[in-house]
Order: structure tokens, then sequence, then C-alpha cells
């Protein structure tokens, strides 16, 4: 069982590898791609593409911190009052959190996109950050939240009676406390925005603007059967490299998240 | 300053980016439905009394594409949920390397959309793909995976199980985790067996989460386009078009921004029966406990 669930999960992947190690006459020829010796000339083609494909990763990896540091600055403090405010403004703001957290966003789109054009908004990395970090922003205050409410309270208060103003408690109290939430928080910002595409699709139009999902949606542009299907996937393989070492990083954090806020929420 | 004027304070910068960003969006998509705005008009927006809603409901491709996207939200829902909860109940056995094997199992949910659906398309492609190659090897004709409207359909769905199925195991595990293993370890010395463990306390524990999966991933589904637009592009003949597909069709193809926010809020409108369900559910969970 646990080898078909491996299976399952990780055959189309390493197909991806494989064929992206092979040389192109290879895939083209008669019958099954196996016997060709393995090669790097399918890597060496993305890279040095037009745009290449380092251009992307790195404009994805930008646009994805900018997100999740700005995701945790606007996060943390709404989470910290929210969690310690009752009644019904509170409930209220809760809830509508979570409606925003299941929101399918592409519905936002053509909204986004005239507010890109009214503030000349578009093929900008940083100005992209912005909508990203609202996306995010619900679930990470949901999860702030609930890591917040685990804390014991006469903590604070105990600094508090030590004359510890806010900004101090923050510092020496919260922060220590919750890094293993924010560790998480940002971890599912983090993937959130490298693999966003609606957004991306109509706000950057430059190709050397261009994120990761649209560069490669843009190959895909191209019809079935001249796509490059070689190159197309060693950019699969150097696009998911990044979240693969993410992922087997941080599997701890990403499970200990999601599991808070769903009990939470 | 008063503690209600500081949390305000503290709460203001975010509810300002998400009020931009969600409800400006929505209201004036709200707002364009009841608006002519294409190239016709410049681009400007003219009144049109409720046209784009009486286009919408003869809207033939309309009609088909919600039924589409109703249809493959609730069978990949289904299937998700279901493979879900088997993959969860596996991962939560204790077992050698079970750390690294959740690790594995999470890969396919982290990988965005687009990177996969291209992967599909080369898996399926005929007569390169790996079936085909079986398939013509096993001297029987290769098969275009992607150019008849079933296996086309069930390609989307298969792609979208892949993806998600990892996020619902994920959820449900978190379920299983807060089920305390004494009341597991009691049924047992009742002598139950696993399935009426199952049935009996694992389940009914489970209903939450399995209610907070359902109603993400239906939000979702109904809302697909990533997969669609790169794996099939609503083709072969519109045949796997999905609602957001469409609105987006409408709004950058053709350029018609009224109609196309017309079909977002009709979208909208379809989002709003999960969420409603939810609310009825919550509201009788309780009552049965009590």
């Amino acid at each position: 069982m646990r080898l078909l669930a491996l299976l399952w999960s990780l055959g189309p992947l390493l197909w991806q590898l494989h064929t992206s190690l092979l040389p192109p006459e290879a895939l083209v020829g008669q019958g099954p791609a196996g016997a060709a010796a393995w090669t790097l000339a399918n890597y060496r083609l993305v890279l040095a593409g037009d745009p290449p494909l380092w251009r992307s990763l790195l404009n994805s990896a930008l646009v994805g911190g900018g997100t999740t540091a700005l995701t945790l600055l606007l996060a943390l403090p709404c989470a910290y009052a929210l969690q310690r405010r009752r009644g019904p403004l509170a409930w209220g703001v809760g809830a509508a959190l979570l409606a925003a957290a299941l929101f399918p966003t592409v519905l936002l789109f053509l909204g986004l996109l005239e507010l890109a054009r009214t503030f000349h908004l578009g093929n900008n990395l940083a100005a992209l950050c912005l909508p990203y970090t609202a996306l995010a922003l619900p679930l990470a205050i949901l999860l702030l939240r609930a890591a917040i409410a685990d804390l014991p309270p006469e903590l604070e208060d105990a600094a508090r009676l030590e004359g510890m103003g806010l900004g101090m408690r923050v510092r020496a109290v919260l922060l220590p406390l919750l890094a293993p939430a924010l560790a998480s928080t940002a971890i599912l910002t983090f993937l959130f925005s490298w693999n966003e595409y609606p957004i991306a699709l109509t706000w950057i139009s430059r190709v050397d603007r261009l994120t990761l999902p649209t560069a490669m949606a843009r190959l895909a542009g191209s019809s079935v059967f001249t796509v490059p299907y070689g190159a197309f996937a060693a950019a699969t393989v150097l696009g998911s490299l990044p979240l693969l070492l993410l992922v087997l990083v941080a599997q701890r954090w990403i499970v200990r998240g999601l599991t808070q806020g769903a009990v939470k929420g | 300053m008063s503690e209600l004027a500081l949390d305000l304070l503290l709460m203001l910068p975010a509810l300002l980016l998400l009020a931009a960003v969600f409800l400006l969006p929505l209201l004036r998509a709200a707002w364009l439905s009841l608006h002519a705005s294409s190239v016709v008009t410049g681009l400007v927006a003219v009144p049109n009394g409720g046209a784009n809603w009486r286009r919408l409901l003869g809207d033939e491709r309309f009609l088909q594409d919600a039924w589409q996207t109703l249809r493959f939200a609730g069978v990949s829902v289904a299937l998700e949920l279901l493979l879900g909860l088997a993959l969860a109940l596996l991962l939560h056995r204790p077992s050698r390397g079970r750390g690294a094997l959740r690790a594995l199992v999470l890969l396919p949910w982290a990988l965005p959309t687009t990177v996969m659906a291209l992967g599909w398309r080369w898996i399926l492609n005929d007569p390169h793909g790996p079936f085909n190659a079986l398939l013509s090897r096993l001297g029987l004709p290769t098969y275009g995976f992607l150019t008849t409207p079933a296996t086309t359909w069930l390609a989307t769905v298969m792609a979208d199980v892949w993806k998600t199925t990892p996020f619902v195991a994920l959820l449900l595990l978190a379920g299983l985790q807060s089920i305390p293993a004494d009341l597991v370890e009691a049924l047992k010395l009742e002598g139950a067996g696993r399935l009426t463990i199952l049935r009996r306390l694992t389940l009914p524990l489970l209903a939450p989460w399995i209610g907070l999966a359902l109603l993400f991933r239906l939000a979702q589904a109904l809302g697909v386009f990533d997969l669609i637009q790169v794996l099939t592009g609503g083709g072969p003949a519109g045949s796997t078009e999905s609602l957001a597909v469409y609105a987006y069709r409408q709004a950058l193809r053709f350029l018609d921004f009224g109609y196309g926010s017309t079909v977002l809020m009709a979208t909208f409108a379809l989002l709003l029966l999960p969420g409603l369900a939810w609310l009825l559910l919550q509201n009788r969970l309780p009552r049965r406990n009590a």
C-alpha cells in the first residue's frame, strides 16, 4: 500500500526527470524513448532560452520572498489583536477571514486587472506582492491567531506586570514562542506565491518579468505538435526543485501549520 | 490609547488590504455585470439594464460550462475525499520512515499546477508518452488521450485528483491525530474489528474535518482555472471548459468586460451553494450531539 501511494505520487515526477535527461532525438524517435543515454542538453537549452528560465525562477523567488515578508508583517499584529478581542466584531472578522481563505482567487482577476491598470501596477514585481499578500493573509491570520490562542495567557500578564511595554512583550515573549507557527505560515505563504497563476497571467506581460507558472504556461501555449517536450521537462524539474527541497526540509512545519489552522478554523 | 483603539489600529493595515483586493473587485464585477463594457463601447461602461444577465440565461455555452464545472467538481472532490481518507489512514499508521513518506506523498500538492499540467500533457502524448509507448509495445494502436472529450475530461479529473488528494489527506490526518488513542484501544478490547472502529468511532469524530476538506475543495474545484487552461485549454471543442476559463476568455480574448463580469458573478453565486450547505450542517450537528 505504501509503495502504491509512493508510485502514484512520484511516478509522474520521475517520468519528467527521466524525460528531461533524454536527448531531443530520442523523444520523437520510434517507440519508447528508453534506451538513449542521459544528457544535460535540455537543461542547457532552457537556461539559455529567451528569456532564460533562471530569470523566471529569480522573479518567482523575489515575489515569493516579498509576499512572505509582507504577509507576516501584516498578519501578526492583526492576529494578535483579533485573538484579544471578544464579541461580534471579532467573530465577524474571523468568519469573513475563513470565507476569504476558502475563496477561489481566480474570481478576482478582472477587478484586480483594472486596479493594476488604474494605478499602473502592471509588469511590476514589487506591486504583484500586494494582491499576493492579500490573498495569503486570511489563512496566515487564522493560523497565527490559533497559535497565539495556544500560548498560556499568564505569560503575557506576567510580562506586563514586570512593566514591559507592548513592543518589548512582542520581542521577548511573543516572537520566540511563535517561531514554529511563523515558520509554517511563511512556508505556506511562499508555496502559494510560487504557484499562483491567474493574477500573474493578467498583471505581467513583459517576458523578462514572468513568474515561473506564467513562463511555463507560455511554453505550453505553442502547438502540441511543436512543443519541445525535453526542454519542457527540464523546465518542470528546475521549477519543482526549490519546492521539493522546501517540502522535504519543512514537512513537519507544513503538517503542523495546517493541523493547527484546521483545529481552530 | 485604549485597548480597543490599539487593537483596531493593529488590525487596520491587514483589513484595508483585504478589502481592496477582495471586496473592491467583487463589487466592481457586480457593478460591471449591469453594464455594457466592451470594444463596442470603447471599453467605457454603459448601463444596459440587465441585458448581460438575460444573455447569460440564454447562453448555451455558459449553461454547458456550468454543467461541466459542476460535474468536474462533484466527481473529482468525491474521489479526492475517498482517496484522501485512505491515504490519511495509511499515513497515520506508525511505521519506519513515516516522516519521509508524508513529505514525499505531499509533493504533488506543493508543485505549481501549471507545471504539472504540462507534465500530464507529455505523459498523455500520442504517440511518445509512456502510456502510448506501452500500448505500442504491446502491439496495440496508440491513442490520442487529449483528442476526444471523454478521455480529456478523465485526464483533467485525474490530474486534479493527483494534485489535491495529498492536501485532503493532510487535513484528515490532522483529524485522525486528534482522536484519543485510548478510545480506539477501548473498542479493540471490546473485540471490535477494524471496520467497526472506522465506522463507529473514526468517521463520526472525523466528520468536522471531512466537512472542512469538502468545503475547501468544492470551492476551489468550482473555480478551477489553472489546470484546465494549461492542460486542455478548455478543449476539445469546449468540452472541458470551466466557468472561470469562460469568464477569462470573455474578458481577455473577446475584451467583453461586462459579460465576463456577469459570468464571474454567476460562478460566485454557484459558490454560495456549498457555503450555505455548510452553514445548515453547522447548525444541525451540535443539536444532534446535545
